[in-house]
């Protein structure tokens, strides 16, 4: 277990170094002089090689990705070069939105995906299963954005239920901002259910088909028992290693309905950050994203591990 | 009894094998109806779809003229949506085609060149998963300036490592027959053996990857034109026809309607006709999802 742990442990820092390398030369790479984009046609060439020094700009590439690197070590993630506000700071404000969409978001996909594909696996044959699998086929053929602009046409501008877009903030009114948030999960549910329902079919089709599901039919309990006591319980594996690995497709699909439904969270920051030239706060913020990636499939990595001394040991 | 028992298990078979032709035939209709579309794009269109026409603003759909109606600026919507076709086309089979091409280089080392290599590309490969595709496009398409190329490269840079990790495996099953084995006595070289054994050996394998990620590509370019990072004008987008629905009219407008349906489909045929391919081209692999 040791040596697994390790392994994994390897690899999460490895990636973590790789991805904030291309994360750094991708930003870094459209060039220009950051310092004056920055403070616009006006400014003087003194104010310019004071910002850039005040802010290593004007140090050799991999200097400043080693002190980038090294201060997001110690937990400095830079600031911001026109308001001076901490990335800290704007990324904490931002996730108060962001962490309840995607969270929901993903709930909200395996409590449609579990059981759908559990039935249609115990159908897989028949008409109901064909047609389930069917449905499964589009959701994933609907685009994420697409699913958002026909909810709020619907709950928002025909029936008028619930807001098209925008935001209340929790601390004016916690029922509006679940309000302003029920489109947007629902979206993002949908779609990730789509994606689950698959994964979750096929993951219990493999167990319903394995030895320790006929030995406990074979004392007497039904198929549903079977299922239940033994089934779902061996078929958890692949469905947490598949739900780490959606983490990313469910980031993404964040990013996207924040900007159907005018969310001011994450990825509306990252945009306007980006079109600002800010970075220092392009770079962190994009990097801390990554990282909190990596990490999850590392957790579900050794989880898996715990889980099943048969990962563990043929690792 | 001794007849009944064979019918009972030929029964559920042949009801099989008629749902495998069905995904295969649903996904090739509407894939060669979309690469129709494409083409006849070239030779004729109803309208120019770029060109605002005022005194056609908004109009609705089932006109002699304009069959699906016109958008807020009075551009025919079926002019746009054949248009949007070819971008799909060259955004999502650009991505793949690359993503292929540099999948299998990296796939087919890692499976013949040795522990090291192999080691090398796969940990590489199971790094580039990790990366949210979504984030790094934004940030990709705000550098380098939107449009179709920096589309196509962020795809196939976000691809390559699904392409190689199927492939490497796909490679190594191929490499373990024993026609190989007599290939290496008969004294051919590994370059040899990898051209003229193992990439006919995996050509199925390759052609049902470009598919399902020829569908990814077009699902991801419509989201990025729906971003405004991704095509612009005057190329056009279904994903950027989204936007502008949005954008111009409120979003209770039918026009919200077409660009979505065309998404749909296409990516419907193109993961059916993967699918459906999968199971005519690889009878050994086991049929694990819908």
């Amino acid at each position: 277990m040791a040596i697994y742990v390790l392994r994994k442990l390897a690899f999460f820092v490895g990636a973590v170094f790789v991805a904030s390398l291309a994360i750094f030369l991708l930003i870094r790479a459209a060039g220009g002089n950051v310092a004056a984009i920055v403070l616009g046609k006006d400014a003087t060439a003194e104010a310019i090689n004071a910002l850039a020094h005040t802010y290593g700009l004007d140090k050799p590439l991999p200097v400043q990705y080693f002190d980038w690197l090294f201060g997001m070590l110690q937990g400095q993630l830079g600031q911001s070069f026109r308001t001076k506000e901490f990335v800290a700071d704007l990324v904490t404000d931002r996730l108060s939105i962001s962490i309840p969409l995607a969270l929901s978001g993903l709930i909200l996909g395996l409590i449609i995906a579990i059981p759908v594909g559990t039935y249609a696996a115990r159908n897989v044959g028949k008409p109901s299963g064909a047609v389930l699998a069917l449905l499964s086929q589009i959701g994933i053929a609907v685009p994420v954005f697409w699913a958002g602009i026909l909810l709020s046409v619907l709950f928002g501008v025909r029936l008028g239920w619930l807001p098209t877009g925008g935001w209340i903030d929790w601390s004016e009114s916690p029922i509006g901002a679940i309000r302003s948030l029920v489109l947007p999960v629902l979206s993002l549910g949908l779609i990730m259910g789509s994606v689950l329902i698959r994964y979750v079919r096929s993951a219990v089709l493999d167990v319903m088909n394995q030895d320790y599901v006929r030995t406990a039919r074979a004392v007497g309990m039904t198929r549903t028992q079977a299922l239940l006591s033994v089934g779902l319980r061996n078929a958890a594996l692949p469905i947490v290693t598949i739900v780490g690995l959606q983490i990313a497709e469910l980031i993404g699909g964040t990013v996207i309905i924040e900007m159907v439904f005018s969310l001011p969270g994450l990825s509306r920051m990252i945009l306007a950050n980006v079109a600002a030239r800010e970075v220092i706060v392009v770079q962190s913020t994009v990097m801390l994203i990554i990282i909190f990636v990596i990490f999850v499939n590392f957790v579900v990595d050794l989880l898996y591990g715990i889980l099943d001394p048969r990962i563990r040991n043929a690792a | 009894m001794t007849i009944a028992a064979p019918t009972v298990i030929i029964e559920p078979k042949r009801r099989r094998r008629l749902d495998l032709n069905a995904s295969l035939v649903v996904g090739l209709v509407l894939t060669v109806g979309f690469l129709a579309v494409a083409l006849v794009s070239f030779v004729w269109l109803p309208s120019n779809p770029n060109i605002p026409v005022i005194k056609n603003r908004m109009l609705p759909p089932f006109l002699p003229d304009h069959w699906l109606g016109t958008d807020g600026l009075g551009r025919d919507i079926i002019a746009q949506l054949m248009v949007g076709a070819r971008t799909s086309i060259l955004v999502g089979a650009g991505g793949a085609s690359i993503a292929l091409i540099l999948g299998t280089i990296t796939g087919l080392v890692a499976a013949a060149y040795g522990k090291i290599a192999d080691e090398t590309i796969s940990r590489g490969a199971d790094i580039m998963l990790s990366i949210p595709g979504m984030v790094t496009a934004l940030v990709l398409a705000a550098t380098m300036g939107s449009g179709a190329l920096t589309t196509i490269l962020a795809l196939s840079a976000f691809f390559t490592p699904s392409f190689t990790r199927v492939i490497r495996a796909a490679a190594l099953g191929v490499l373990q027959e024993d026609f190989i084995t007599s290939a290496k006595l008969y004294g051919r070289g590994k370059l040899f053996i990898l051209a003229r054994h193992v990439i006919p050996n995996i050509g199925g394998v390759m052609i049902v990857q470009f598919t399902l990620y020829f569908a990814a590509g077009i699902l991801t370019e419509a989201g990025l034109s729906y971003l405004g990072v991704g095509v612009t004008r005057p190329s056009i987008s279904w994903g950027m026809m989204l936007n502008e629905a949005q954008q111009t009219v409120g979003i209770s407008s039918p026009l919200a309607i077409w660009p979505g349906l065309a998404i749909v489909f296409v990516v419907l045929g193109l993961n059916l006709l993967g699918d459906g391919l999968r199971d005519v081209l690889d009878p050994k692999l086991k049929r694990r999802s819908a």
